[in-house]
């Protein structure tokens, strides 16, 4: 089988996932720094205004749903290691799971933007907003690419004559446990600091 | 399934709800405390699910630098 080969990650042309894919880790993360770091800078102009909207947010929202990031990124991790052991039916039941995750994160993300847009807190309502929707909404996106590619994962290794290698899987992995690393800078900050 | 991968997330999902619970107090040293668990809760992420600790020194140290100097500069400014 394709799935039991392994690379050896102490090359640096070959870190967990593949160099293309941490090349792609590091461009977000720098990205979505930068735009944190400018709606810090922004919040010195009016620290008033961003500690009150900040307070309009559902911190328990966004504590429940760092949980459940957390949760499918750990259930990633399983899922991985027992493709490893080249245990197919295992390594499916925790892909599913993750994938439960990432669609109980996108369900709770959907009621909060429901409630924002209720409240009349739309992008356009002031500079924090435009910073939580612009941020948590390119954030979403990049979690809907991972849950399509997880899908496909899925679809891969349920095939009898899989061609998914563990190079795809660990690929697929690192995606998804980017999108939990880009919410683990943005929860802070948008939920907790102002 | 790996014991300390278990350990890893349970740490992480408790840091998680600390840094939840810190956040609702006006406490002197909230904000340096949520940005010091934060690291360690990306820390955990990357070394342990993404398995991190495995790779070259190169990918370690460049998410390390990269992890402090985005705190670091938050801290500043905020």
């Amino acid at each position: 089988m394709e799935n039991t080969q392994q690379v050896n990650s102490k090359n640096i042309y070959y870190p967990p996932g593949g160099i293309l894919l941490w090349i792609i880790i590091f461009l977000e993360l720098i990205t979505f720094g930068i735009a944190l770091i400018a709606m810090v800078i922004s919040s010195k102009e009016n620290p008033t205004d961003f500690h009150e909207s900040r307070l309009l947010l559902n911190t328990p929202f966004g504590t429940i749903n760092t949980v459940f990031l957390i949760t499918s990124g750990f259930f990633m991790a399983v899922s991985v290691n027992y493709l490893k052991q080249n245990n197919t039916k295992k390594s499916l039941l925790f892909l599913t799971l993750t994938m439960l995750g990432g669609v109980l994160f996108l369900v709770l993300k959907g009621v909060e933007y429901s409630d924002k847009i209720d409240a009349g807190l739309t992008i356009g309502y002031n500079t924090f907003f435009t910073y939580y929707w612009m941020l948590t909404l390119f954030h979403v996106i990049h979690v809907i690419v991972g849950l399509v590619i997880l899908v496909s994962v899925y679809v891969g290794l349920k095939k009898k004559k899989s061609t998914t290698t563990i190079e795809d899987v660990e690929a697929s992995a690192a995606f998804w446990h980017m999108c939990d690393l880009i919410w683990l800078l943005l929860f802070p900050i948008i939920y907790l600091l102002f | 399934m790996n014991s300390r991968t278990i350990f890893v997330w349970i740490i992480l999902v408790l840091l998680t709800v600390v840094v939840g619970v810190i956040s609702s107090f006006p406490l002197s040293y909230a904000v340096i405390t949520i940005l010091v668990l934060s690291v360690i809760k990306f820390i955990g992420v990357s070394f342990y699910f993404m398995e991190l600790k495995k790779a070259h020194i190169f990918w370690k140290a460049s998410v390390l630098i990269y992890v402090l100097l985005f705190s670091t500069i938050v801290l500043v400014v905020i």
